[in-house]
């Protein structure tokens, strides 16, 4: 209507005659300045400006929501098998014990860390881990050495920064196709061709609940390290007491026992990792929409008060325009 | 005195409950565990278990793994295991049979072992449903 014509002329003329438009825009800290001085040195605010702002933070919002479901239903489905393969782990730790605290020479860090990012801070924390152990390792003695193993892109892009002679090995693209033993088991295998080592540490995040995941160190020592411990007695020390069957030496027995620990454990910790995950991407994401909600409440205030002002000036640029023409 | 078996795999947890006997064949020879039995730590190969709870014998596809015996507590952890009721008759024969195919066709080592692995594995799973009847 005629309103609106005039509207949408008057942005032309506003700069010639108009009072300051009272906004609080320019006092909130959080916007660049949705304002452009026009040559008598006056306030002209444009709604265009504000209302792309708002279409950008809507769309984020949808996108934030959506991931926070997807990596809802990829929990639900890696979660079930994540409390299957937990019991597989307990017995070789109720039979072997886990040492974290075995002095060896030779220790090889494992690090899982996801590929994709946008998930919180776990991976930080595991590099973080990575990183103290092989400190402490170092720092207990010159002779010791510490390598890394490291599963996953986001750790690869920290470690190899400032460890990249330490590191061992690389795989990435791990959860391109559903985990499952068969695989996990020839990566572990990989791993032990390629790998000298005394004890292997898997750094992982623990799956404690849908807002907790802990960082957490297993350790598997090697058969040899095993038979040290094993005589010096302790945990380890009733390990002799258990007859051995199989045909094999005991030794060549040991060395079965640890390899397939090592698989296990290692299934345990991807599974486990791959479920802290899509748990802090949920939460990621969750807290990313709810931001941006606010953020668009705030512009659409800004945006009302915005239009206001411009009809206000409008009419009154309309009304002394009149008055003039009168007398 | 009650003999309690744990029977796990990377998927799941197969069994979890009293029996009063097992037979469990190792790398080396067939051992049968009654309850009071010293602690073993045993390598399991491809083969079947037999579990004895009261008068009726059952028995389980194994596909190779560790065992520990101790304190009448049997663990036992395969890489993968089926009990003999639930696998297909025709299902496992048909598997029996492609695995002899694979095996005549095997060409170079590494296509061998692997047939000869997925035979040993058929034949342990038609094993299993004959064992029962």
């Amino acid at each position: 209507m005629a309103m609106a014509a005039l509207r949408r002329e008057g942005r032309r003329f506003a700069p010639l005659i108009s009072p300051r438009p009272i906004t609080a825009v320019r006092s909130s800290p959080l916007y660049p300045t949705l304002e452009d001085e026009g040559p008598l040195g006056l306030r002209h605010i444009s709604t265009q400006v504000v209302r792309n702002r708002m279409k950008s933070v809507k769309n984020i919002q949808k996108i934030t929501k959506a991931m926070k479901m997807v990596a809802a239903s990829k929990l639900r489905a890696i979660q079930t098998k994540t409390e299957n393969s937990r019991g597989l782990w307990q017995p070789f730790t109720a039979l072997l014990g886990d040492l974290p605290s075995a002095d060896v020479k030779k220790n090889v860090v494992v690090t899982i860390s996801s590929d994709k990012g946008l998930c919180g801070g776990i991976n930080s924390t595991s590099v973080k881990i990575s990183k103290g152990l092989h400190k402490l390792n170092s720092a207990t003695g010159p002779e010791k050495e510490t390598k890394y193993v490291i599963l996953g892109e986001k750790a690869k892009a920290q470690l190899v920064r400032d460890s990249k002679k330490d590191i061992e090995l690389i795989i990435t693209e791990l959860q391109k196709n559903p985990l499952n033993y068969t695989q996990v088991s020839v990566l572990a295998d990989e791993i032990l061709k390629n790998v000298e080592y005394d004890a292997l540490r898997i750094v992982f995040n623990k799956f404690q609940s849908v807002v907790s995941f802990v960082p957490t160190v297993s350790t598997v020592l090697s058969p040899e390290i095993v038979e040290r411990e094993a005589e010096s007695g302790g945990k380890l020390g009733d390990l002799d007491s258990y007859e051995v069957e199989g045909g094999e030496t005991k030794g060549e027995i040991l060395q079965n026992l640890a390899e397939f620990q090592f698989s296990c454990t290692m299934f345990n910790a991807v599974l486990e990792n791959a479920c802290s995950e899509q748990g802090a991407r949920m939460s990621a994401m969750d807290s990313s929409s709810r931001n941006a909600g606010d953020m668009l409440d705030r512009l659409t205030l800004t945006y009302n008060r915005t239009r206001q002002a411009s009809i206000t000036t409008e009419l009154i640029e309309i009304i002394s325009g009149a008055s003039a023409l009168e007398g | 005195m009650t003999l309690n078996l744990c029977i796990l795999t990377p998927n799941r947890i197969l069994w979890d409950s009293e029996v009063k006997e097992i037979i469990l064949s190792t790398n080396s020879r067939k051992i049968g565990v009654f309850s009071n039995h010293a602690p073993i730590a045993a390598t399991i190969d491809i083969g079947i278990l037999r579990i004895r709870l009261n008068d009726q014998w059952l028995t389980m596809a194994l596909m190779g793994g560790f065992a520990k015996i101790d304190n009448n507590e049997i663990t036992i952890l395969v890489n993968d295991a089926e009990k003999g009721s639930d696998i297909d008759p025709q299902e496992a024969h048909q598997a029996l049979e492609i695995a002899e195919a694979n095996l005549r066709k095997a060409e170079g080592k590494r296509q061998t072992i692997e047939a000869n692995l997925a035979l040993r594995q058929a034949r342990t799973r038609v094993e299993a449903i004959n064992a029962i009847s």
